[in-house]
């Protein structure tokens, strides 16, 4: 390919732009990196030990999961495991529903298109502060002392820790509305809170559903976690197994987290597509 | 140099997209398809570079049989053909050379060019290629701050730096004002004339049709009912080949001469509105 | 405006019937309700408490809110170790993750077996909380950083590879078709076509799942995995509340600010 271009009176090549920025950022991540290695006080030696370790454990753990689950005393130890991964996802349930409705209303007073500004501020704030605390500093701090050791403790640490962040995916699903219905209603003399059910909350309820769906998965894992300090479910069987190496119980303890955790993400996966996308019917109806 | 010969396509849900066609296109006709949506437009150009597969006849594309062929004949043989598209399909993010040297990556041994290596002879063949479409001075802008005719300028040269015997375009100008449309086809009949590459172009405006092809090609229900010279195509052909009467829409402009005496020869890079 | 005779000559359809709402939705309800309160009753959902024993929690709460600010300078070390842990574990969580995600998209994996496979161990290894790897990591390495660090990138592979992967699936189809019909490897086409797409996305995940990791170290530490959070267990067991509080205020700027660096640097890609 001979260059006709000279024929165009073409423009000079532009030269590369400079790199330097870039090259020292990376330059500069990298010896934070290094610096974080140094100062982790981690015993890097062990990662060698891990291997052997790990296949002496999963075995016995394997074993433990491949016994007869219908004979003692591996029976109790399945049914134990299961009785309590029940709980913890009882309290993950309540957990939810309290976030779900608590944060709802506030979402509102928390979106800009919707509350004014001396309303907002605050309440995202709030939402904030309520976000960056573990539910497990609710549960040491309030829950626990209040209601004493047990799931419910569990329930409403996660229902409240979950208040903050529904909250602000709530809030951000409403600003992100298309402003279209709500003016529509508003041309036609509707008031604030009929805009806000008719127009605003159709289109956000999909969307919403499914971030209450993704927040009970989650919180199956909290209350898994609070269960180590008391607060009910399979946690502190965990923790107790763990601590007296029974490893056999822990392999089952384990597949049954897993296998439960599993089968739940399915079904909540499922129902959160089928919300966003609607009935399978009125899709293809809509292609004719 | 591409033979179809009875070559049918049926998609898996029991569409017919081709329905026994057979044509020869010798290398360097500058082809333009014409139908309604649907007709088996898009089909027949996909067809070519295996984008669609062949589920009867035979296609043979300068001597390859496409029908049939392994993933890596065709990767080798998609190298030889340009492809640009209704919407441009540049990556939005990367700059306008890294969009160009996509066309290279064929050419490019495959463990260095994942590891971000560019040979400095594909960066030269990027740079040539975006010198003849005259867009070389944004070869470092991102590609989703130019214009729609600027990023199809940008397509161009990508299929370009493929060094390609064949180009197709799918609706290259659906998206564009006429000015820029007009400009476009220039673009690529100047490439054919020049480089001597055979070009298939999918169009639904008629008159720019008529302009720019050495061949026209009418498309009805998958099946060729045109095949013919731009003289040969007067607005009753159309009519046959939609099957209705024709529209407003189905031109480019009322008036594609005034539309080419606006457009300096020399218009390309800096000038020219939306260009 | 009343409908004259115009209208006369068309005659009035019939008007369409209320399509009814489908049982799904009523069914749907219904088990929400029954859902929560089988939940409510097997966890004795009792909020009496609040009003009978508030005095007890009460004199803990009020500890809670003087926060004790001297400590915090005691606390230098273990912060540095969780902020490291926490690095460390984005660094190479993030890494892997982004790999497992190319793997587990259709878009960028042809072959149904691997992308299945990769599926999978996703799903197993996402099942498990992060708490649960601080108890095997700790079981297999010993307590200390090197437990917390490992639990952390188990964790966070999981959570990178499944938003990334959702990501890739969304990718706009344009440019691949473009790639494709170029003659480009699949390999190469994830590697300049998906990923630059995936870009922001995916820097925005890891910088999420940085703030994730700084919690996340909390818990881990008090399960044995060192950092903020052992120093979190030791003074909360010893009734030193006020400590405790001192931390958590720490601990929610510190969230904080990272929230703020990741907003900006993620306006700044987009």
């Amino acid at each position: 390919m001979t260059a006709p271009a000279a024929r165009r009176g073409a423009s000079p090549r532009p030269s590369a732009p400079s790199r330097t920025r870039y090259t020292l950022m990376q330059l500069g991540l990298l010896a934070l990196i290094v610096i974080a290695v140094t100062v982790a006080n981690a015993r890097w030696e062990r990662l060698a030990e891990i291997p052997a370790q790990s296949l002496v454990y999963g075995e016995l753990m394997l074993r433990g999961v491949l016994q007869n689950p219908f004979s003692e005393p591996y029976a109790t130890y399945w049914s134990d495991a299961l009785r309590l991964m029940f709980e913890s996802l009882q309290i993950a349930w309540i957990g939810t529903v309290i976030g779900a409705l608590l944060s709802f209303p506030l979402a509102f007073l928390a979106a800009s298109t919707v509350a004014p500004r001396w309303i907002v501020f605050p309440t995202r704030q709030c939402l904030n502060i309520v976000r960056a605390i573990p539910e497990l500093v609710f549960a040491i701090a309030i829950m626990l002392p209040i209601f004493g050791l047990g799931p419910l403790a569990g329930a409403l640490a996660i229902g409240v820790g979950s208040i903050g962040t529904l909250g602000k995916l709530t809030s951000e699903a409403i600003e992100s509305v298309p402003p279209g219905p709500s003016e529509a209603l508003r041309a036609a003399g509707a008031s604030t809170l009929q805009r806000l059910r008719f127009a605003v909350t159709p289109q956000i309820l999909p969307e919403v559903i499914a971030f209450w769906l993704y927040r009970f998965e989650i919180n199956i894992r909290a209350s898994a976690i609070l269960g180590i300090l008391g607060a009910g479910g399979v946690g502190s069987l965990l923790a107790q197994v763990f601590e007296r190496r029974d490893w056999e119980r822990v392999g089952i303890t384990l597949a049954v987290i897993i296998i439960v955790t599993i089968i739940v993400d399915q079904i909540s996966g499922a129902v959160r597509h089928r919300v966003i996308e609607g009935a399978p019917t009125s899709k293809r109806t809509a292609l004719v | 140099m591409i033979s179809f010969r009875d070559v049918s396509v049926t998609y898996p849900n029991g569409t017919v997209g081709l329905d026994g066609v057979t044509l020869e296109i010798p290398a360097g006709q500058f082809v333009v398809v014409v139908g309604l949506s649907g007709a088996g437009k898009s089909t027949l150009i996909r067809t070519i570079n295996g984008l669609v597969p062949v589920t009867g006849g035979e296609l043979e594309v300068d001597g390859v049989r496409v029908d049939g062929a392994t993933p890596r004949r065709l990767r080798a043989l998609r190298s030889r053909i340009g492809m640009i598209f209704q919407s441009f399909n540049l990556v939005g993010r990367v700059t306008v050379l890294r969009n160009v040297l996509v066309g290279r990556l064929h050419a490019t041994p495959l463990v260095p060019s994942l590891v971000g290596y560019v040979r400095a002879s594909d960066r030269e063949q990027a740079f040539v290629a975006l010198e003849r479409v005259g867009i070389v001075d944004k070869a470092y802008v991102r590609a989703n701050q130019l214009s729609g005719g600027q990023q199809q300028r940008v397509a161009i040269a990508r299929a370009l730096a493929q060094d390609p015997a064949v180009i197709l375009a799918d609706e290259p100008v659906a998206s564009l004002d006429p000015p820029t449309a007009n400009m476009v086809m220039r673009d690529l009949q100047r490439i054919n004339a020049e480089l001597g590459i055979t070009t298939i172009v999918n169009l639904h405006f008629l008159d720019l049709a008529r302009r720019y092809a050495h061949r026209i090609i009418g498309m009805r229900a998958g099946q060729v009912v045109f095949d013919g010279t731009p003289a040969e195509a007067d607005d009753a052909v159309f009519e046959h080949i939609y099957g209705r009467s024709l529209t407003a829409d189905d031109v480019l402009t009322d008036d594609l001469e005034a539309l080419e005496s606006d457009v300096p020869e020399s218009s390309h890079g800096t000038s020219g509105a939306g260009a | 405006m009343t409908a004259t005779a115009k209208s006369a000559s068309a005659p009035p359809s019939a008007r369409p019937r209320k399509p009814r709402t489908g049982p799904g939705a009523y069914l749907a309800a219904l088990a929400v309700i029954a859902i929560t309160v089988w939940a409510a009753v097997g966890i004795e959902f009792d909020l009496s408490p609040l009003w009978t024993d508030l005095g007890r929690g009460w004199f803990i709460i009020q500890e809670f809110l003087q926060p004790n600010w001297a400590f915090i300078a005691r606390t230098v070390g273990p912060w540095t170790e969780t902020l490291s842990i926490a690095l460390i574990a984005t660094t190479v969580g993030c890494t892997i993750g982004l790999g497992m995600a190319l793997l587990a998209s259709r878009v960028t994996t042809a072959n149904p077996v691997l992308y299945r496979a990769a599926k999978l161990f996703l799903s197993v290894v996402r099942s498990l909380p992060d708490v649960g790897y601080g108890l095997l990591f700790f079981a297999l390495v010993g307590a200390g950083s090197l437990a917390g660090i490992l639990a952390l990138i188990m964790f966070n592979i999981g959570i990178i590879a499944k938003l990334t992967s959702e990501t890739i699936d969304a990718v706009d189809r344009g440019p691949l078709e473009a790639a494709d019909a170029a003659g480009a490897h699949a390999l190469q086409r994830a590697r300049y076509v998906v990923t630059p797409s995936i870009l922001p996305n995916y820097l925005s995940y890891c910088l999420y799942v940085l703030e994730l990791n700084i919690r996340a170290s909390v818990v881990i530490g008090i399960v044995g995995g060192g950092g903020i959070g052992a120093t979190l267990s030791v003074e909360f067991a010893r009734f030193n509340y006020s400590n405790v509080s001192a931390i958590v205020v720490l601990l929610f700027v510190v969230v904080f600010s990272i929230d703020l660096v990741s907003q900006s640097i993620r306006r700044r890609l987009a």
